[in-house]
């Protein structure tokens, strides 16, 4: 078991028992990012709810993050590399979500830049609501990566 | 197995949480009833993780995918219900010293739920007859 941790650069190899409580970790971290993403975004449509503060049209990107959140996730990591049992056709067809996953989530992680410096940076606006687009799109992209790359397998038997 | 001394406190620790709740909307300086939306949380956040173990029951291996699917919805639950009281404060729909109270209460909750699953939640007698 003690294998596994080989390929994590960045974690302390002090931590005690890292292998079991591992899965549990990064399921805490990526809901907490994804949830606080999606709340600094609610606070933002209370706190600006005029369309000239924020254009409602911004609430797009997270919607799409969210999507590519779910179609990254449904697939296991197992099914994308190739190694499961199944024979049926829609076993292999793990790409077929996670690949337009990553490139909605990507694509909306751009976008919310855009929007930042675009809508609100350049045209010298306040800032805030364009700050809160971005953070919720980095914070459920990150949550993203984490749920997805930060769980291993190997406990689940 | 736990018996009648955690069962004790930990009735005690939710009763002081939902007081906290309960004098952030009803002490006469604040009087506003919104933060009681927050019950469907803290009534909402057990739910997945139970059910994710009825539906598994997959003793050998030490995780599987439901388990942590539950786990990242109950920490969504727990963030929102963190989350609504600073969001109704900040539109000054309650005043944030009733957001403070209700936060506590909070805080203290959830340290009830938590630890109601960690002193009856374990798999290893799994018997309904311990007490």
């Amino acid at each position: 078991m003690a294998g596994f941790l080989d390929n994590s650069a960045g974690l302390s190899a002090s931590a005690m028992d890292w292998g079991e409580r591992r899965n549990t970790v990064a399921s805490i971290g990526a809901g907490v990012l994804f949830f606080s993403g999606w709340w600094i975004m609610i606070d933002a449509a209370v706190t600006y709810p005029e369309q000239e503060q924020m254009n409602h049209a911004f609430h797009t990107c997270g919607v799409f993050s969210t999507i590519a959140f779910f179609m990254i996730n449904a697939v296991s990591n197992g099914q994308v590399r190739g190694d499961t049992y199944g024979e049926a056709v829609w076993d292999a067809q793990g790409p077929a979500l996670v690949v337009p996953g990553f490139m909605m989530m990507f694509g909306s992680l751009i976008a919310s830049i855009w929007i930042l410096f675009g809508a609100y940076v350049v045209p010298k606006k306040e800032v805030a609501p364009g700050l809160a687009v971005f953070f919720q799109n980095a914070f459920i992209f990150f949550s993203t990566l984490i749920y997805k790359f930060g769980r291993t397998e190997d406990l689940w038997g | 197995m736990a018996g009648i001394k955690a069962l004790i406190s930990l009735s005690f620790g939710g009763a002081i949480g939902l007081m906290f709740l309960m004098l952030g909307c009803a002490l006469p300086v604040y009087d506003k009833y919104w933060p009681l939306f927050l019950l469907f949380f803290y009534i909402l956040s057990p739910i997945p993780y139970c059910i994710s173990r009825r539906v598994v029951d997959d003793t050998d291996s030490a995780s599987n995918a439901c388990k942590e699917l539950a786990i990242f919805l109950t920490t969504g639950i727990v963030i929102s219900a963190f989350g609504l009281p600073i969001v109704f404060a900040r539109a000054q729909v309650i005043a944030w010293g009733a957001c403070a109270l209700v936060l506590t209460g909070n805080i203290v909750i959830f340290g009830t739920i938590l630890g109601f699953f960690m002193v009856f939640g374990s798999n290893d007698d799994f018997s309904w007859q311990q007490w």
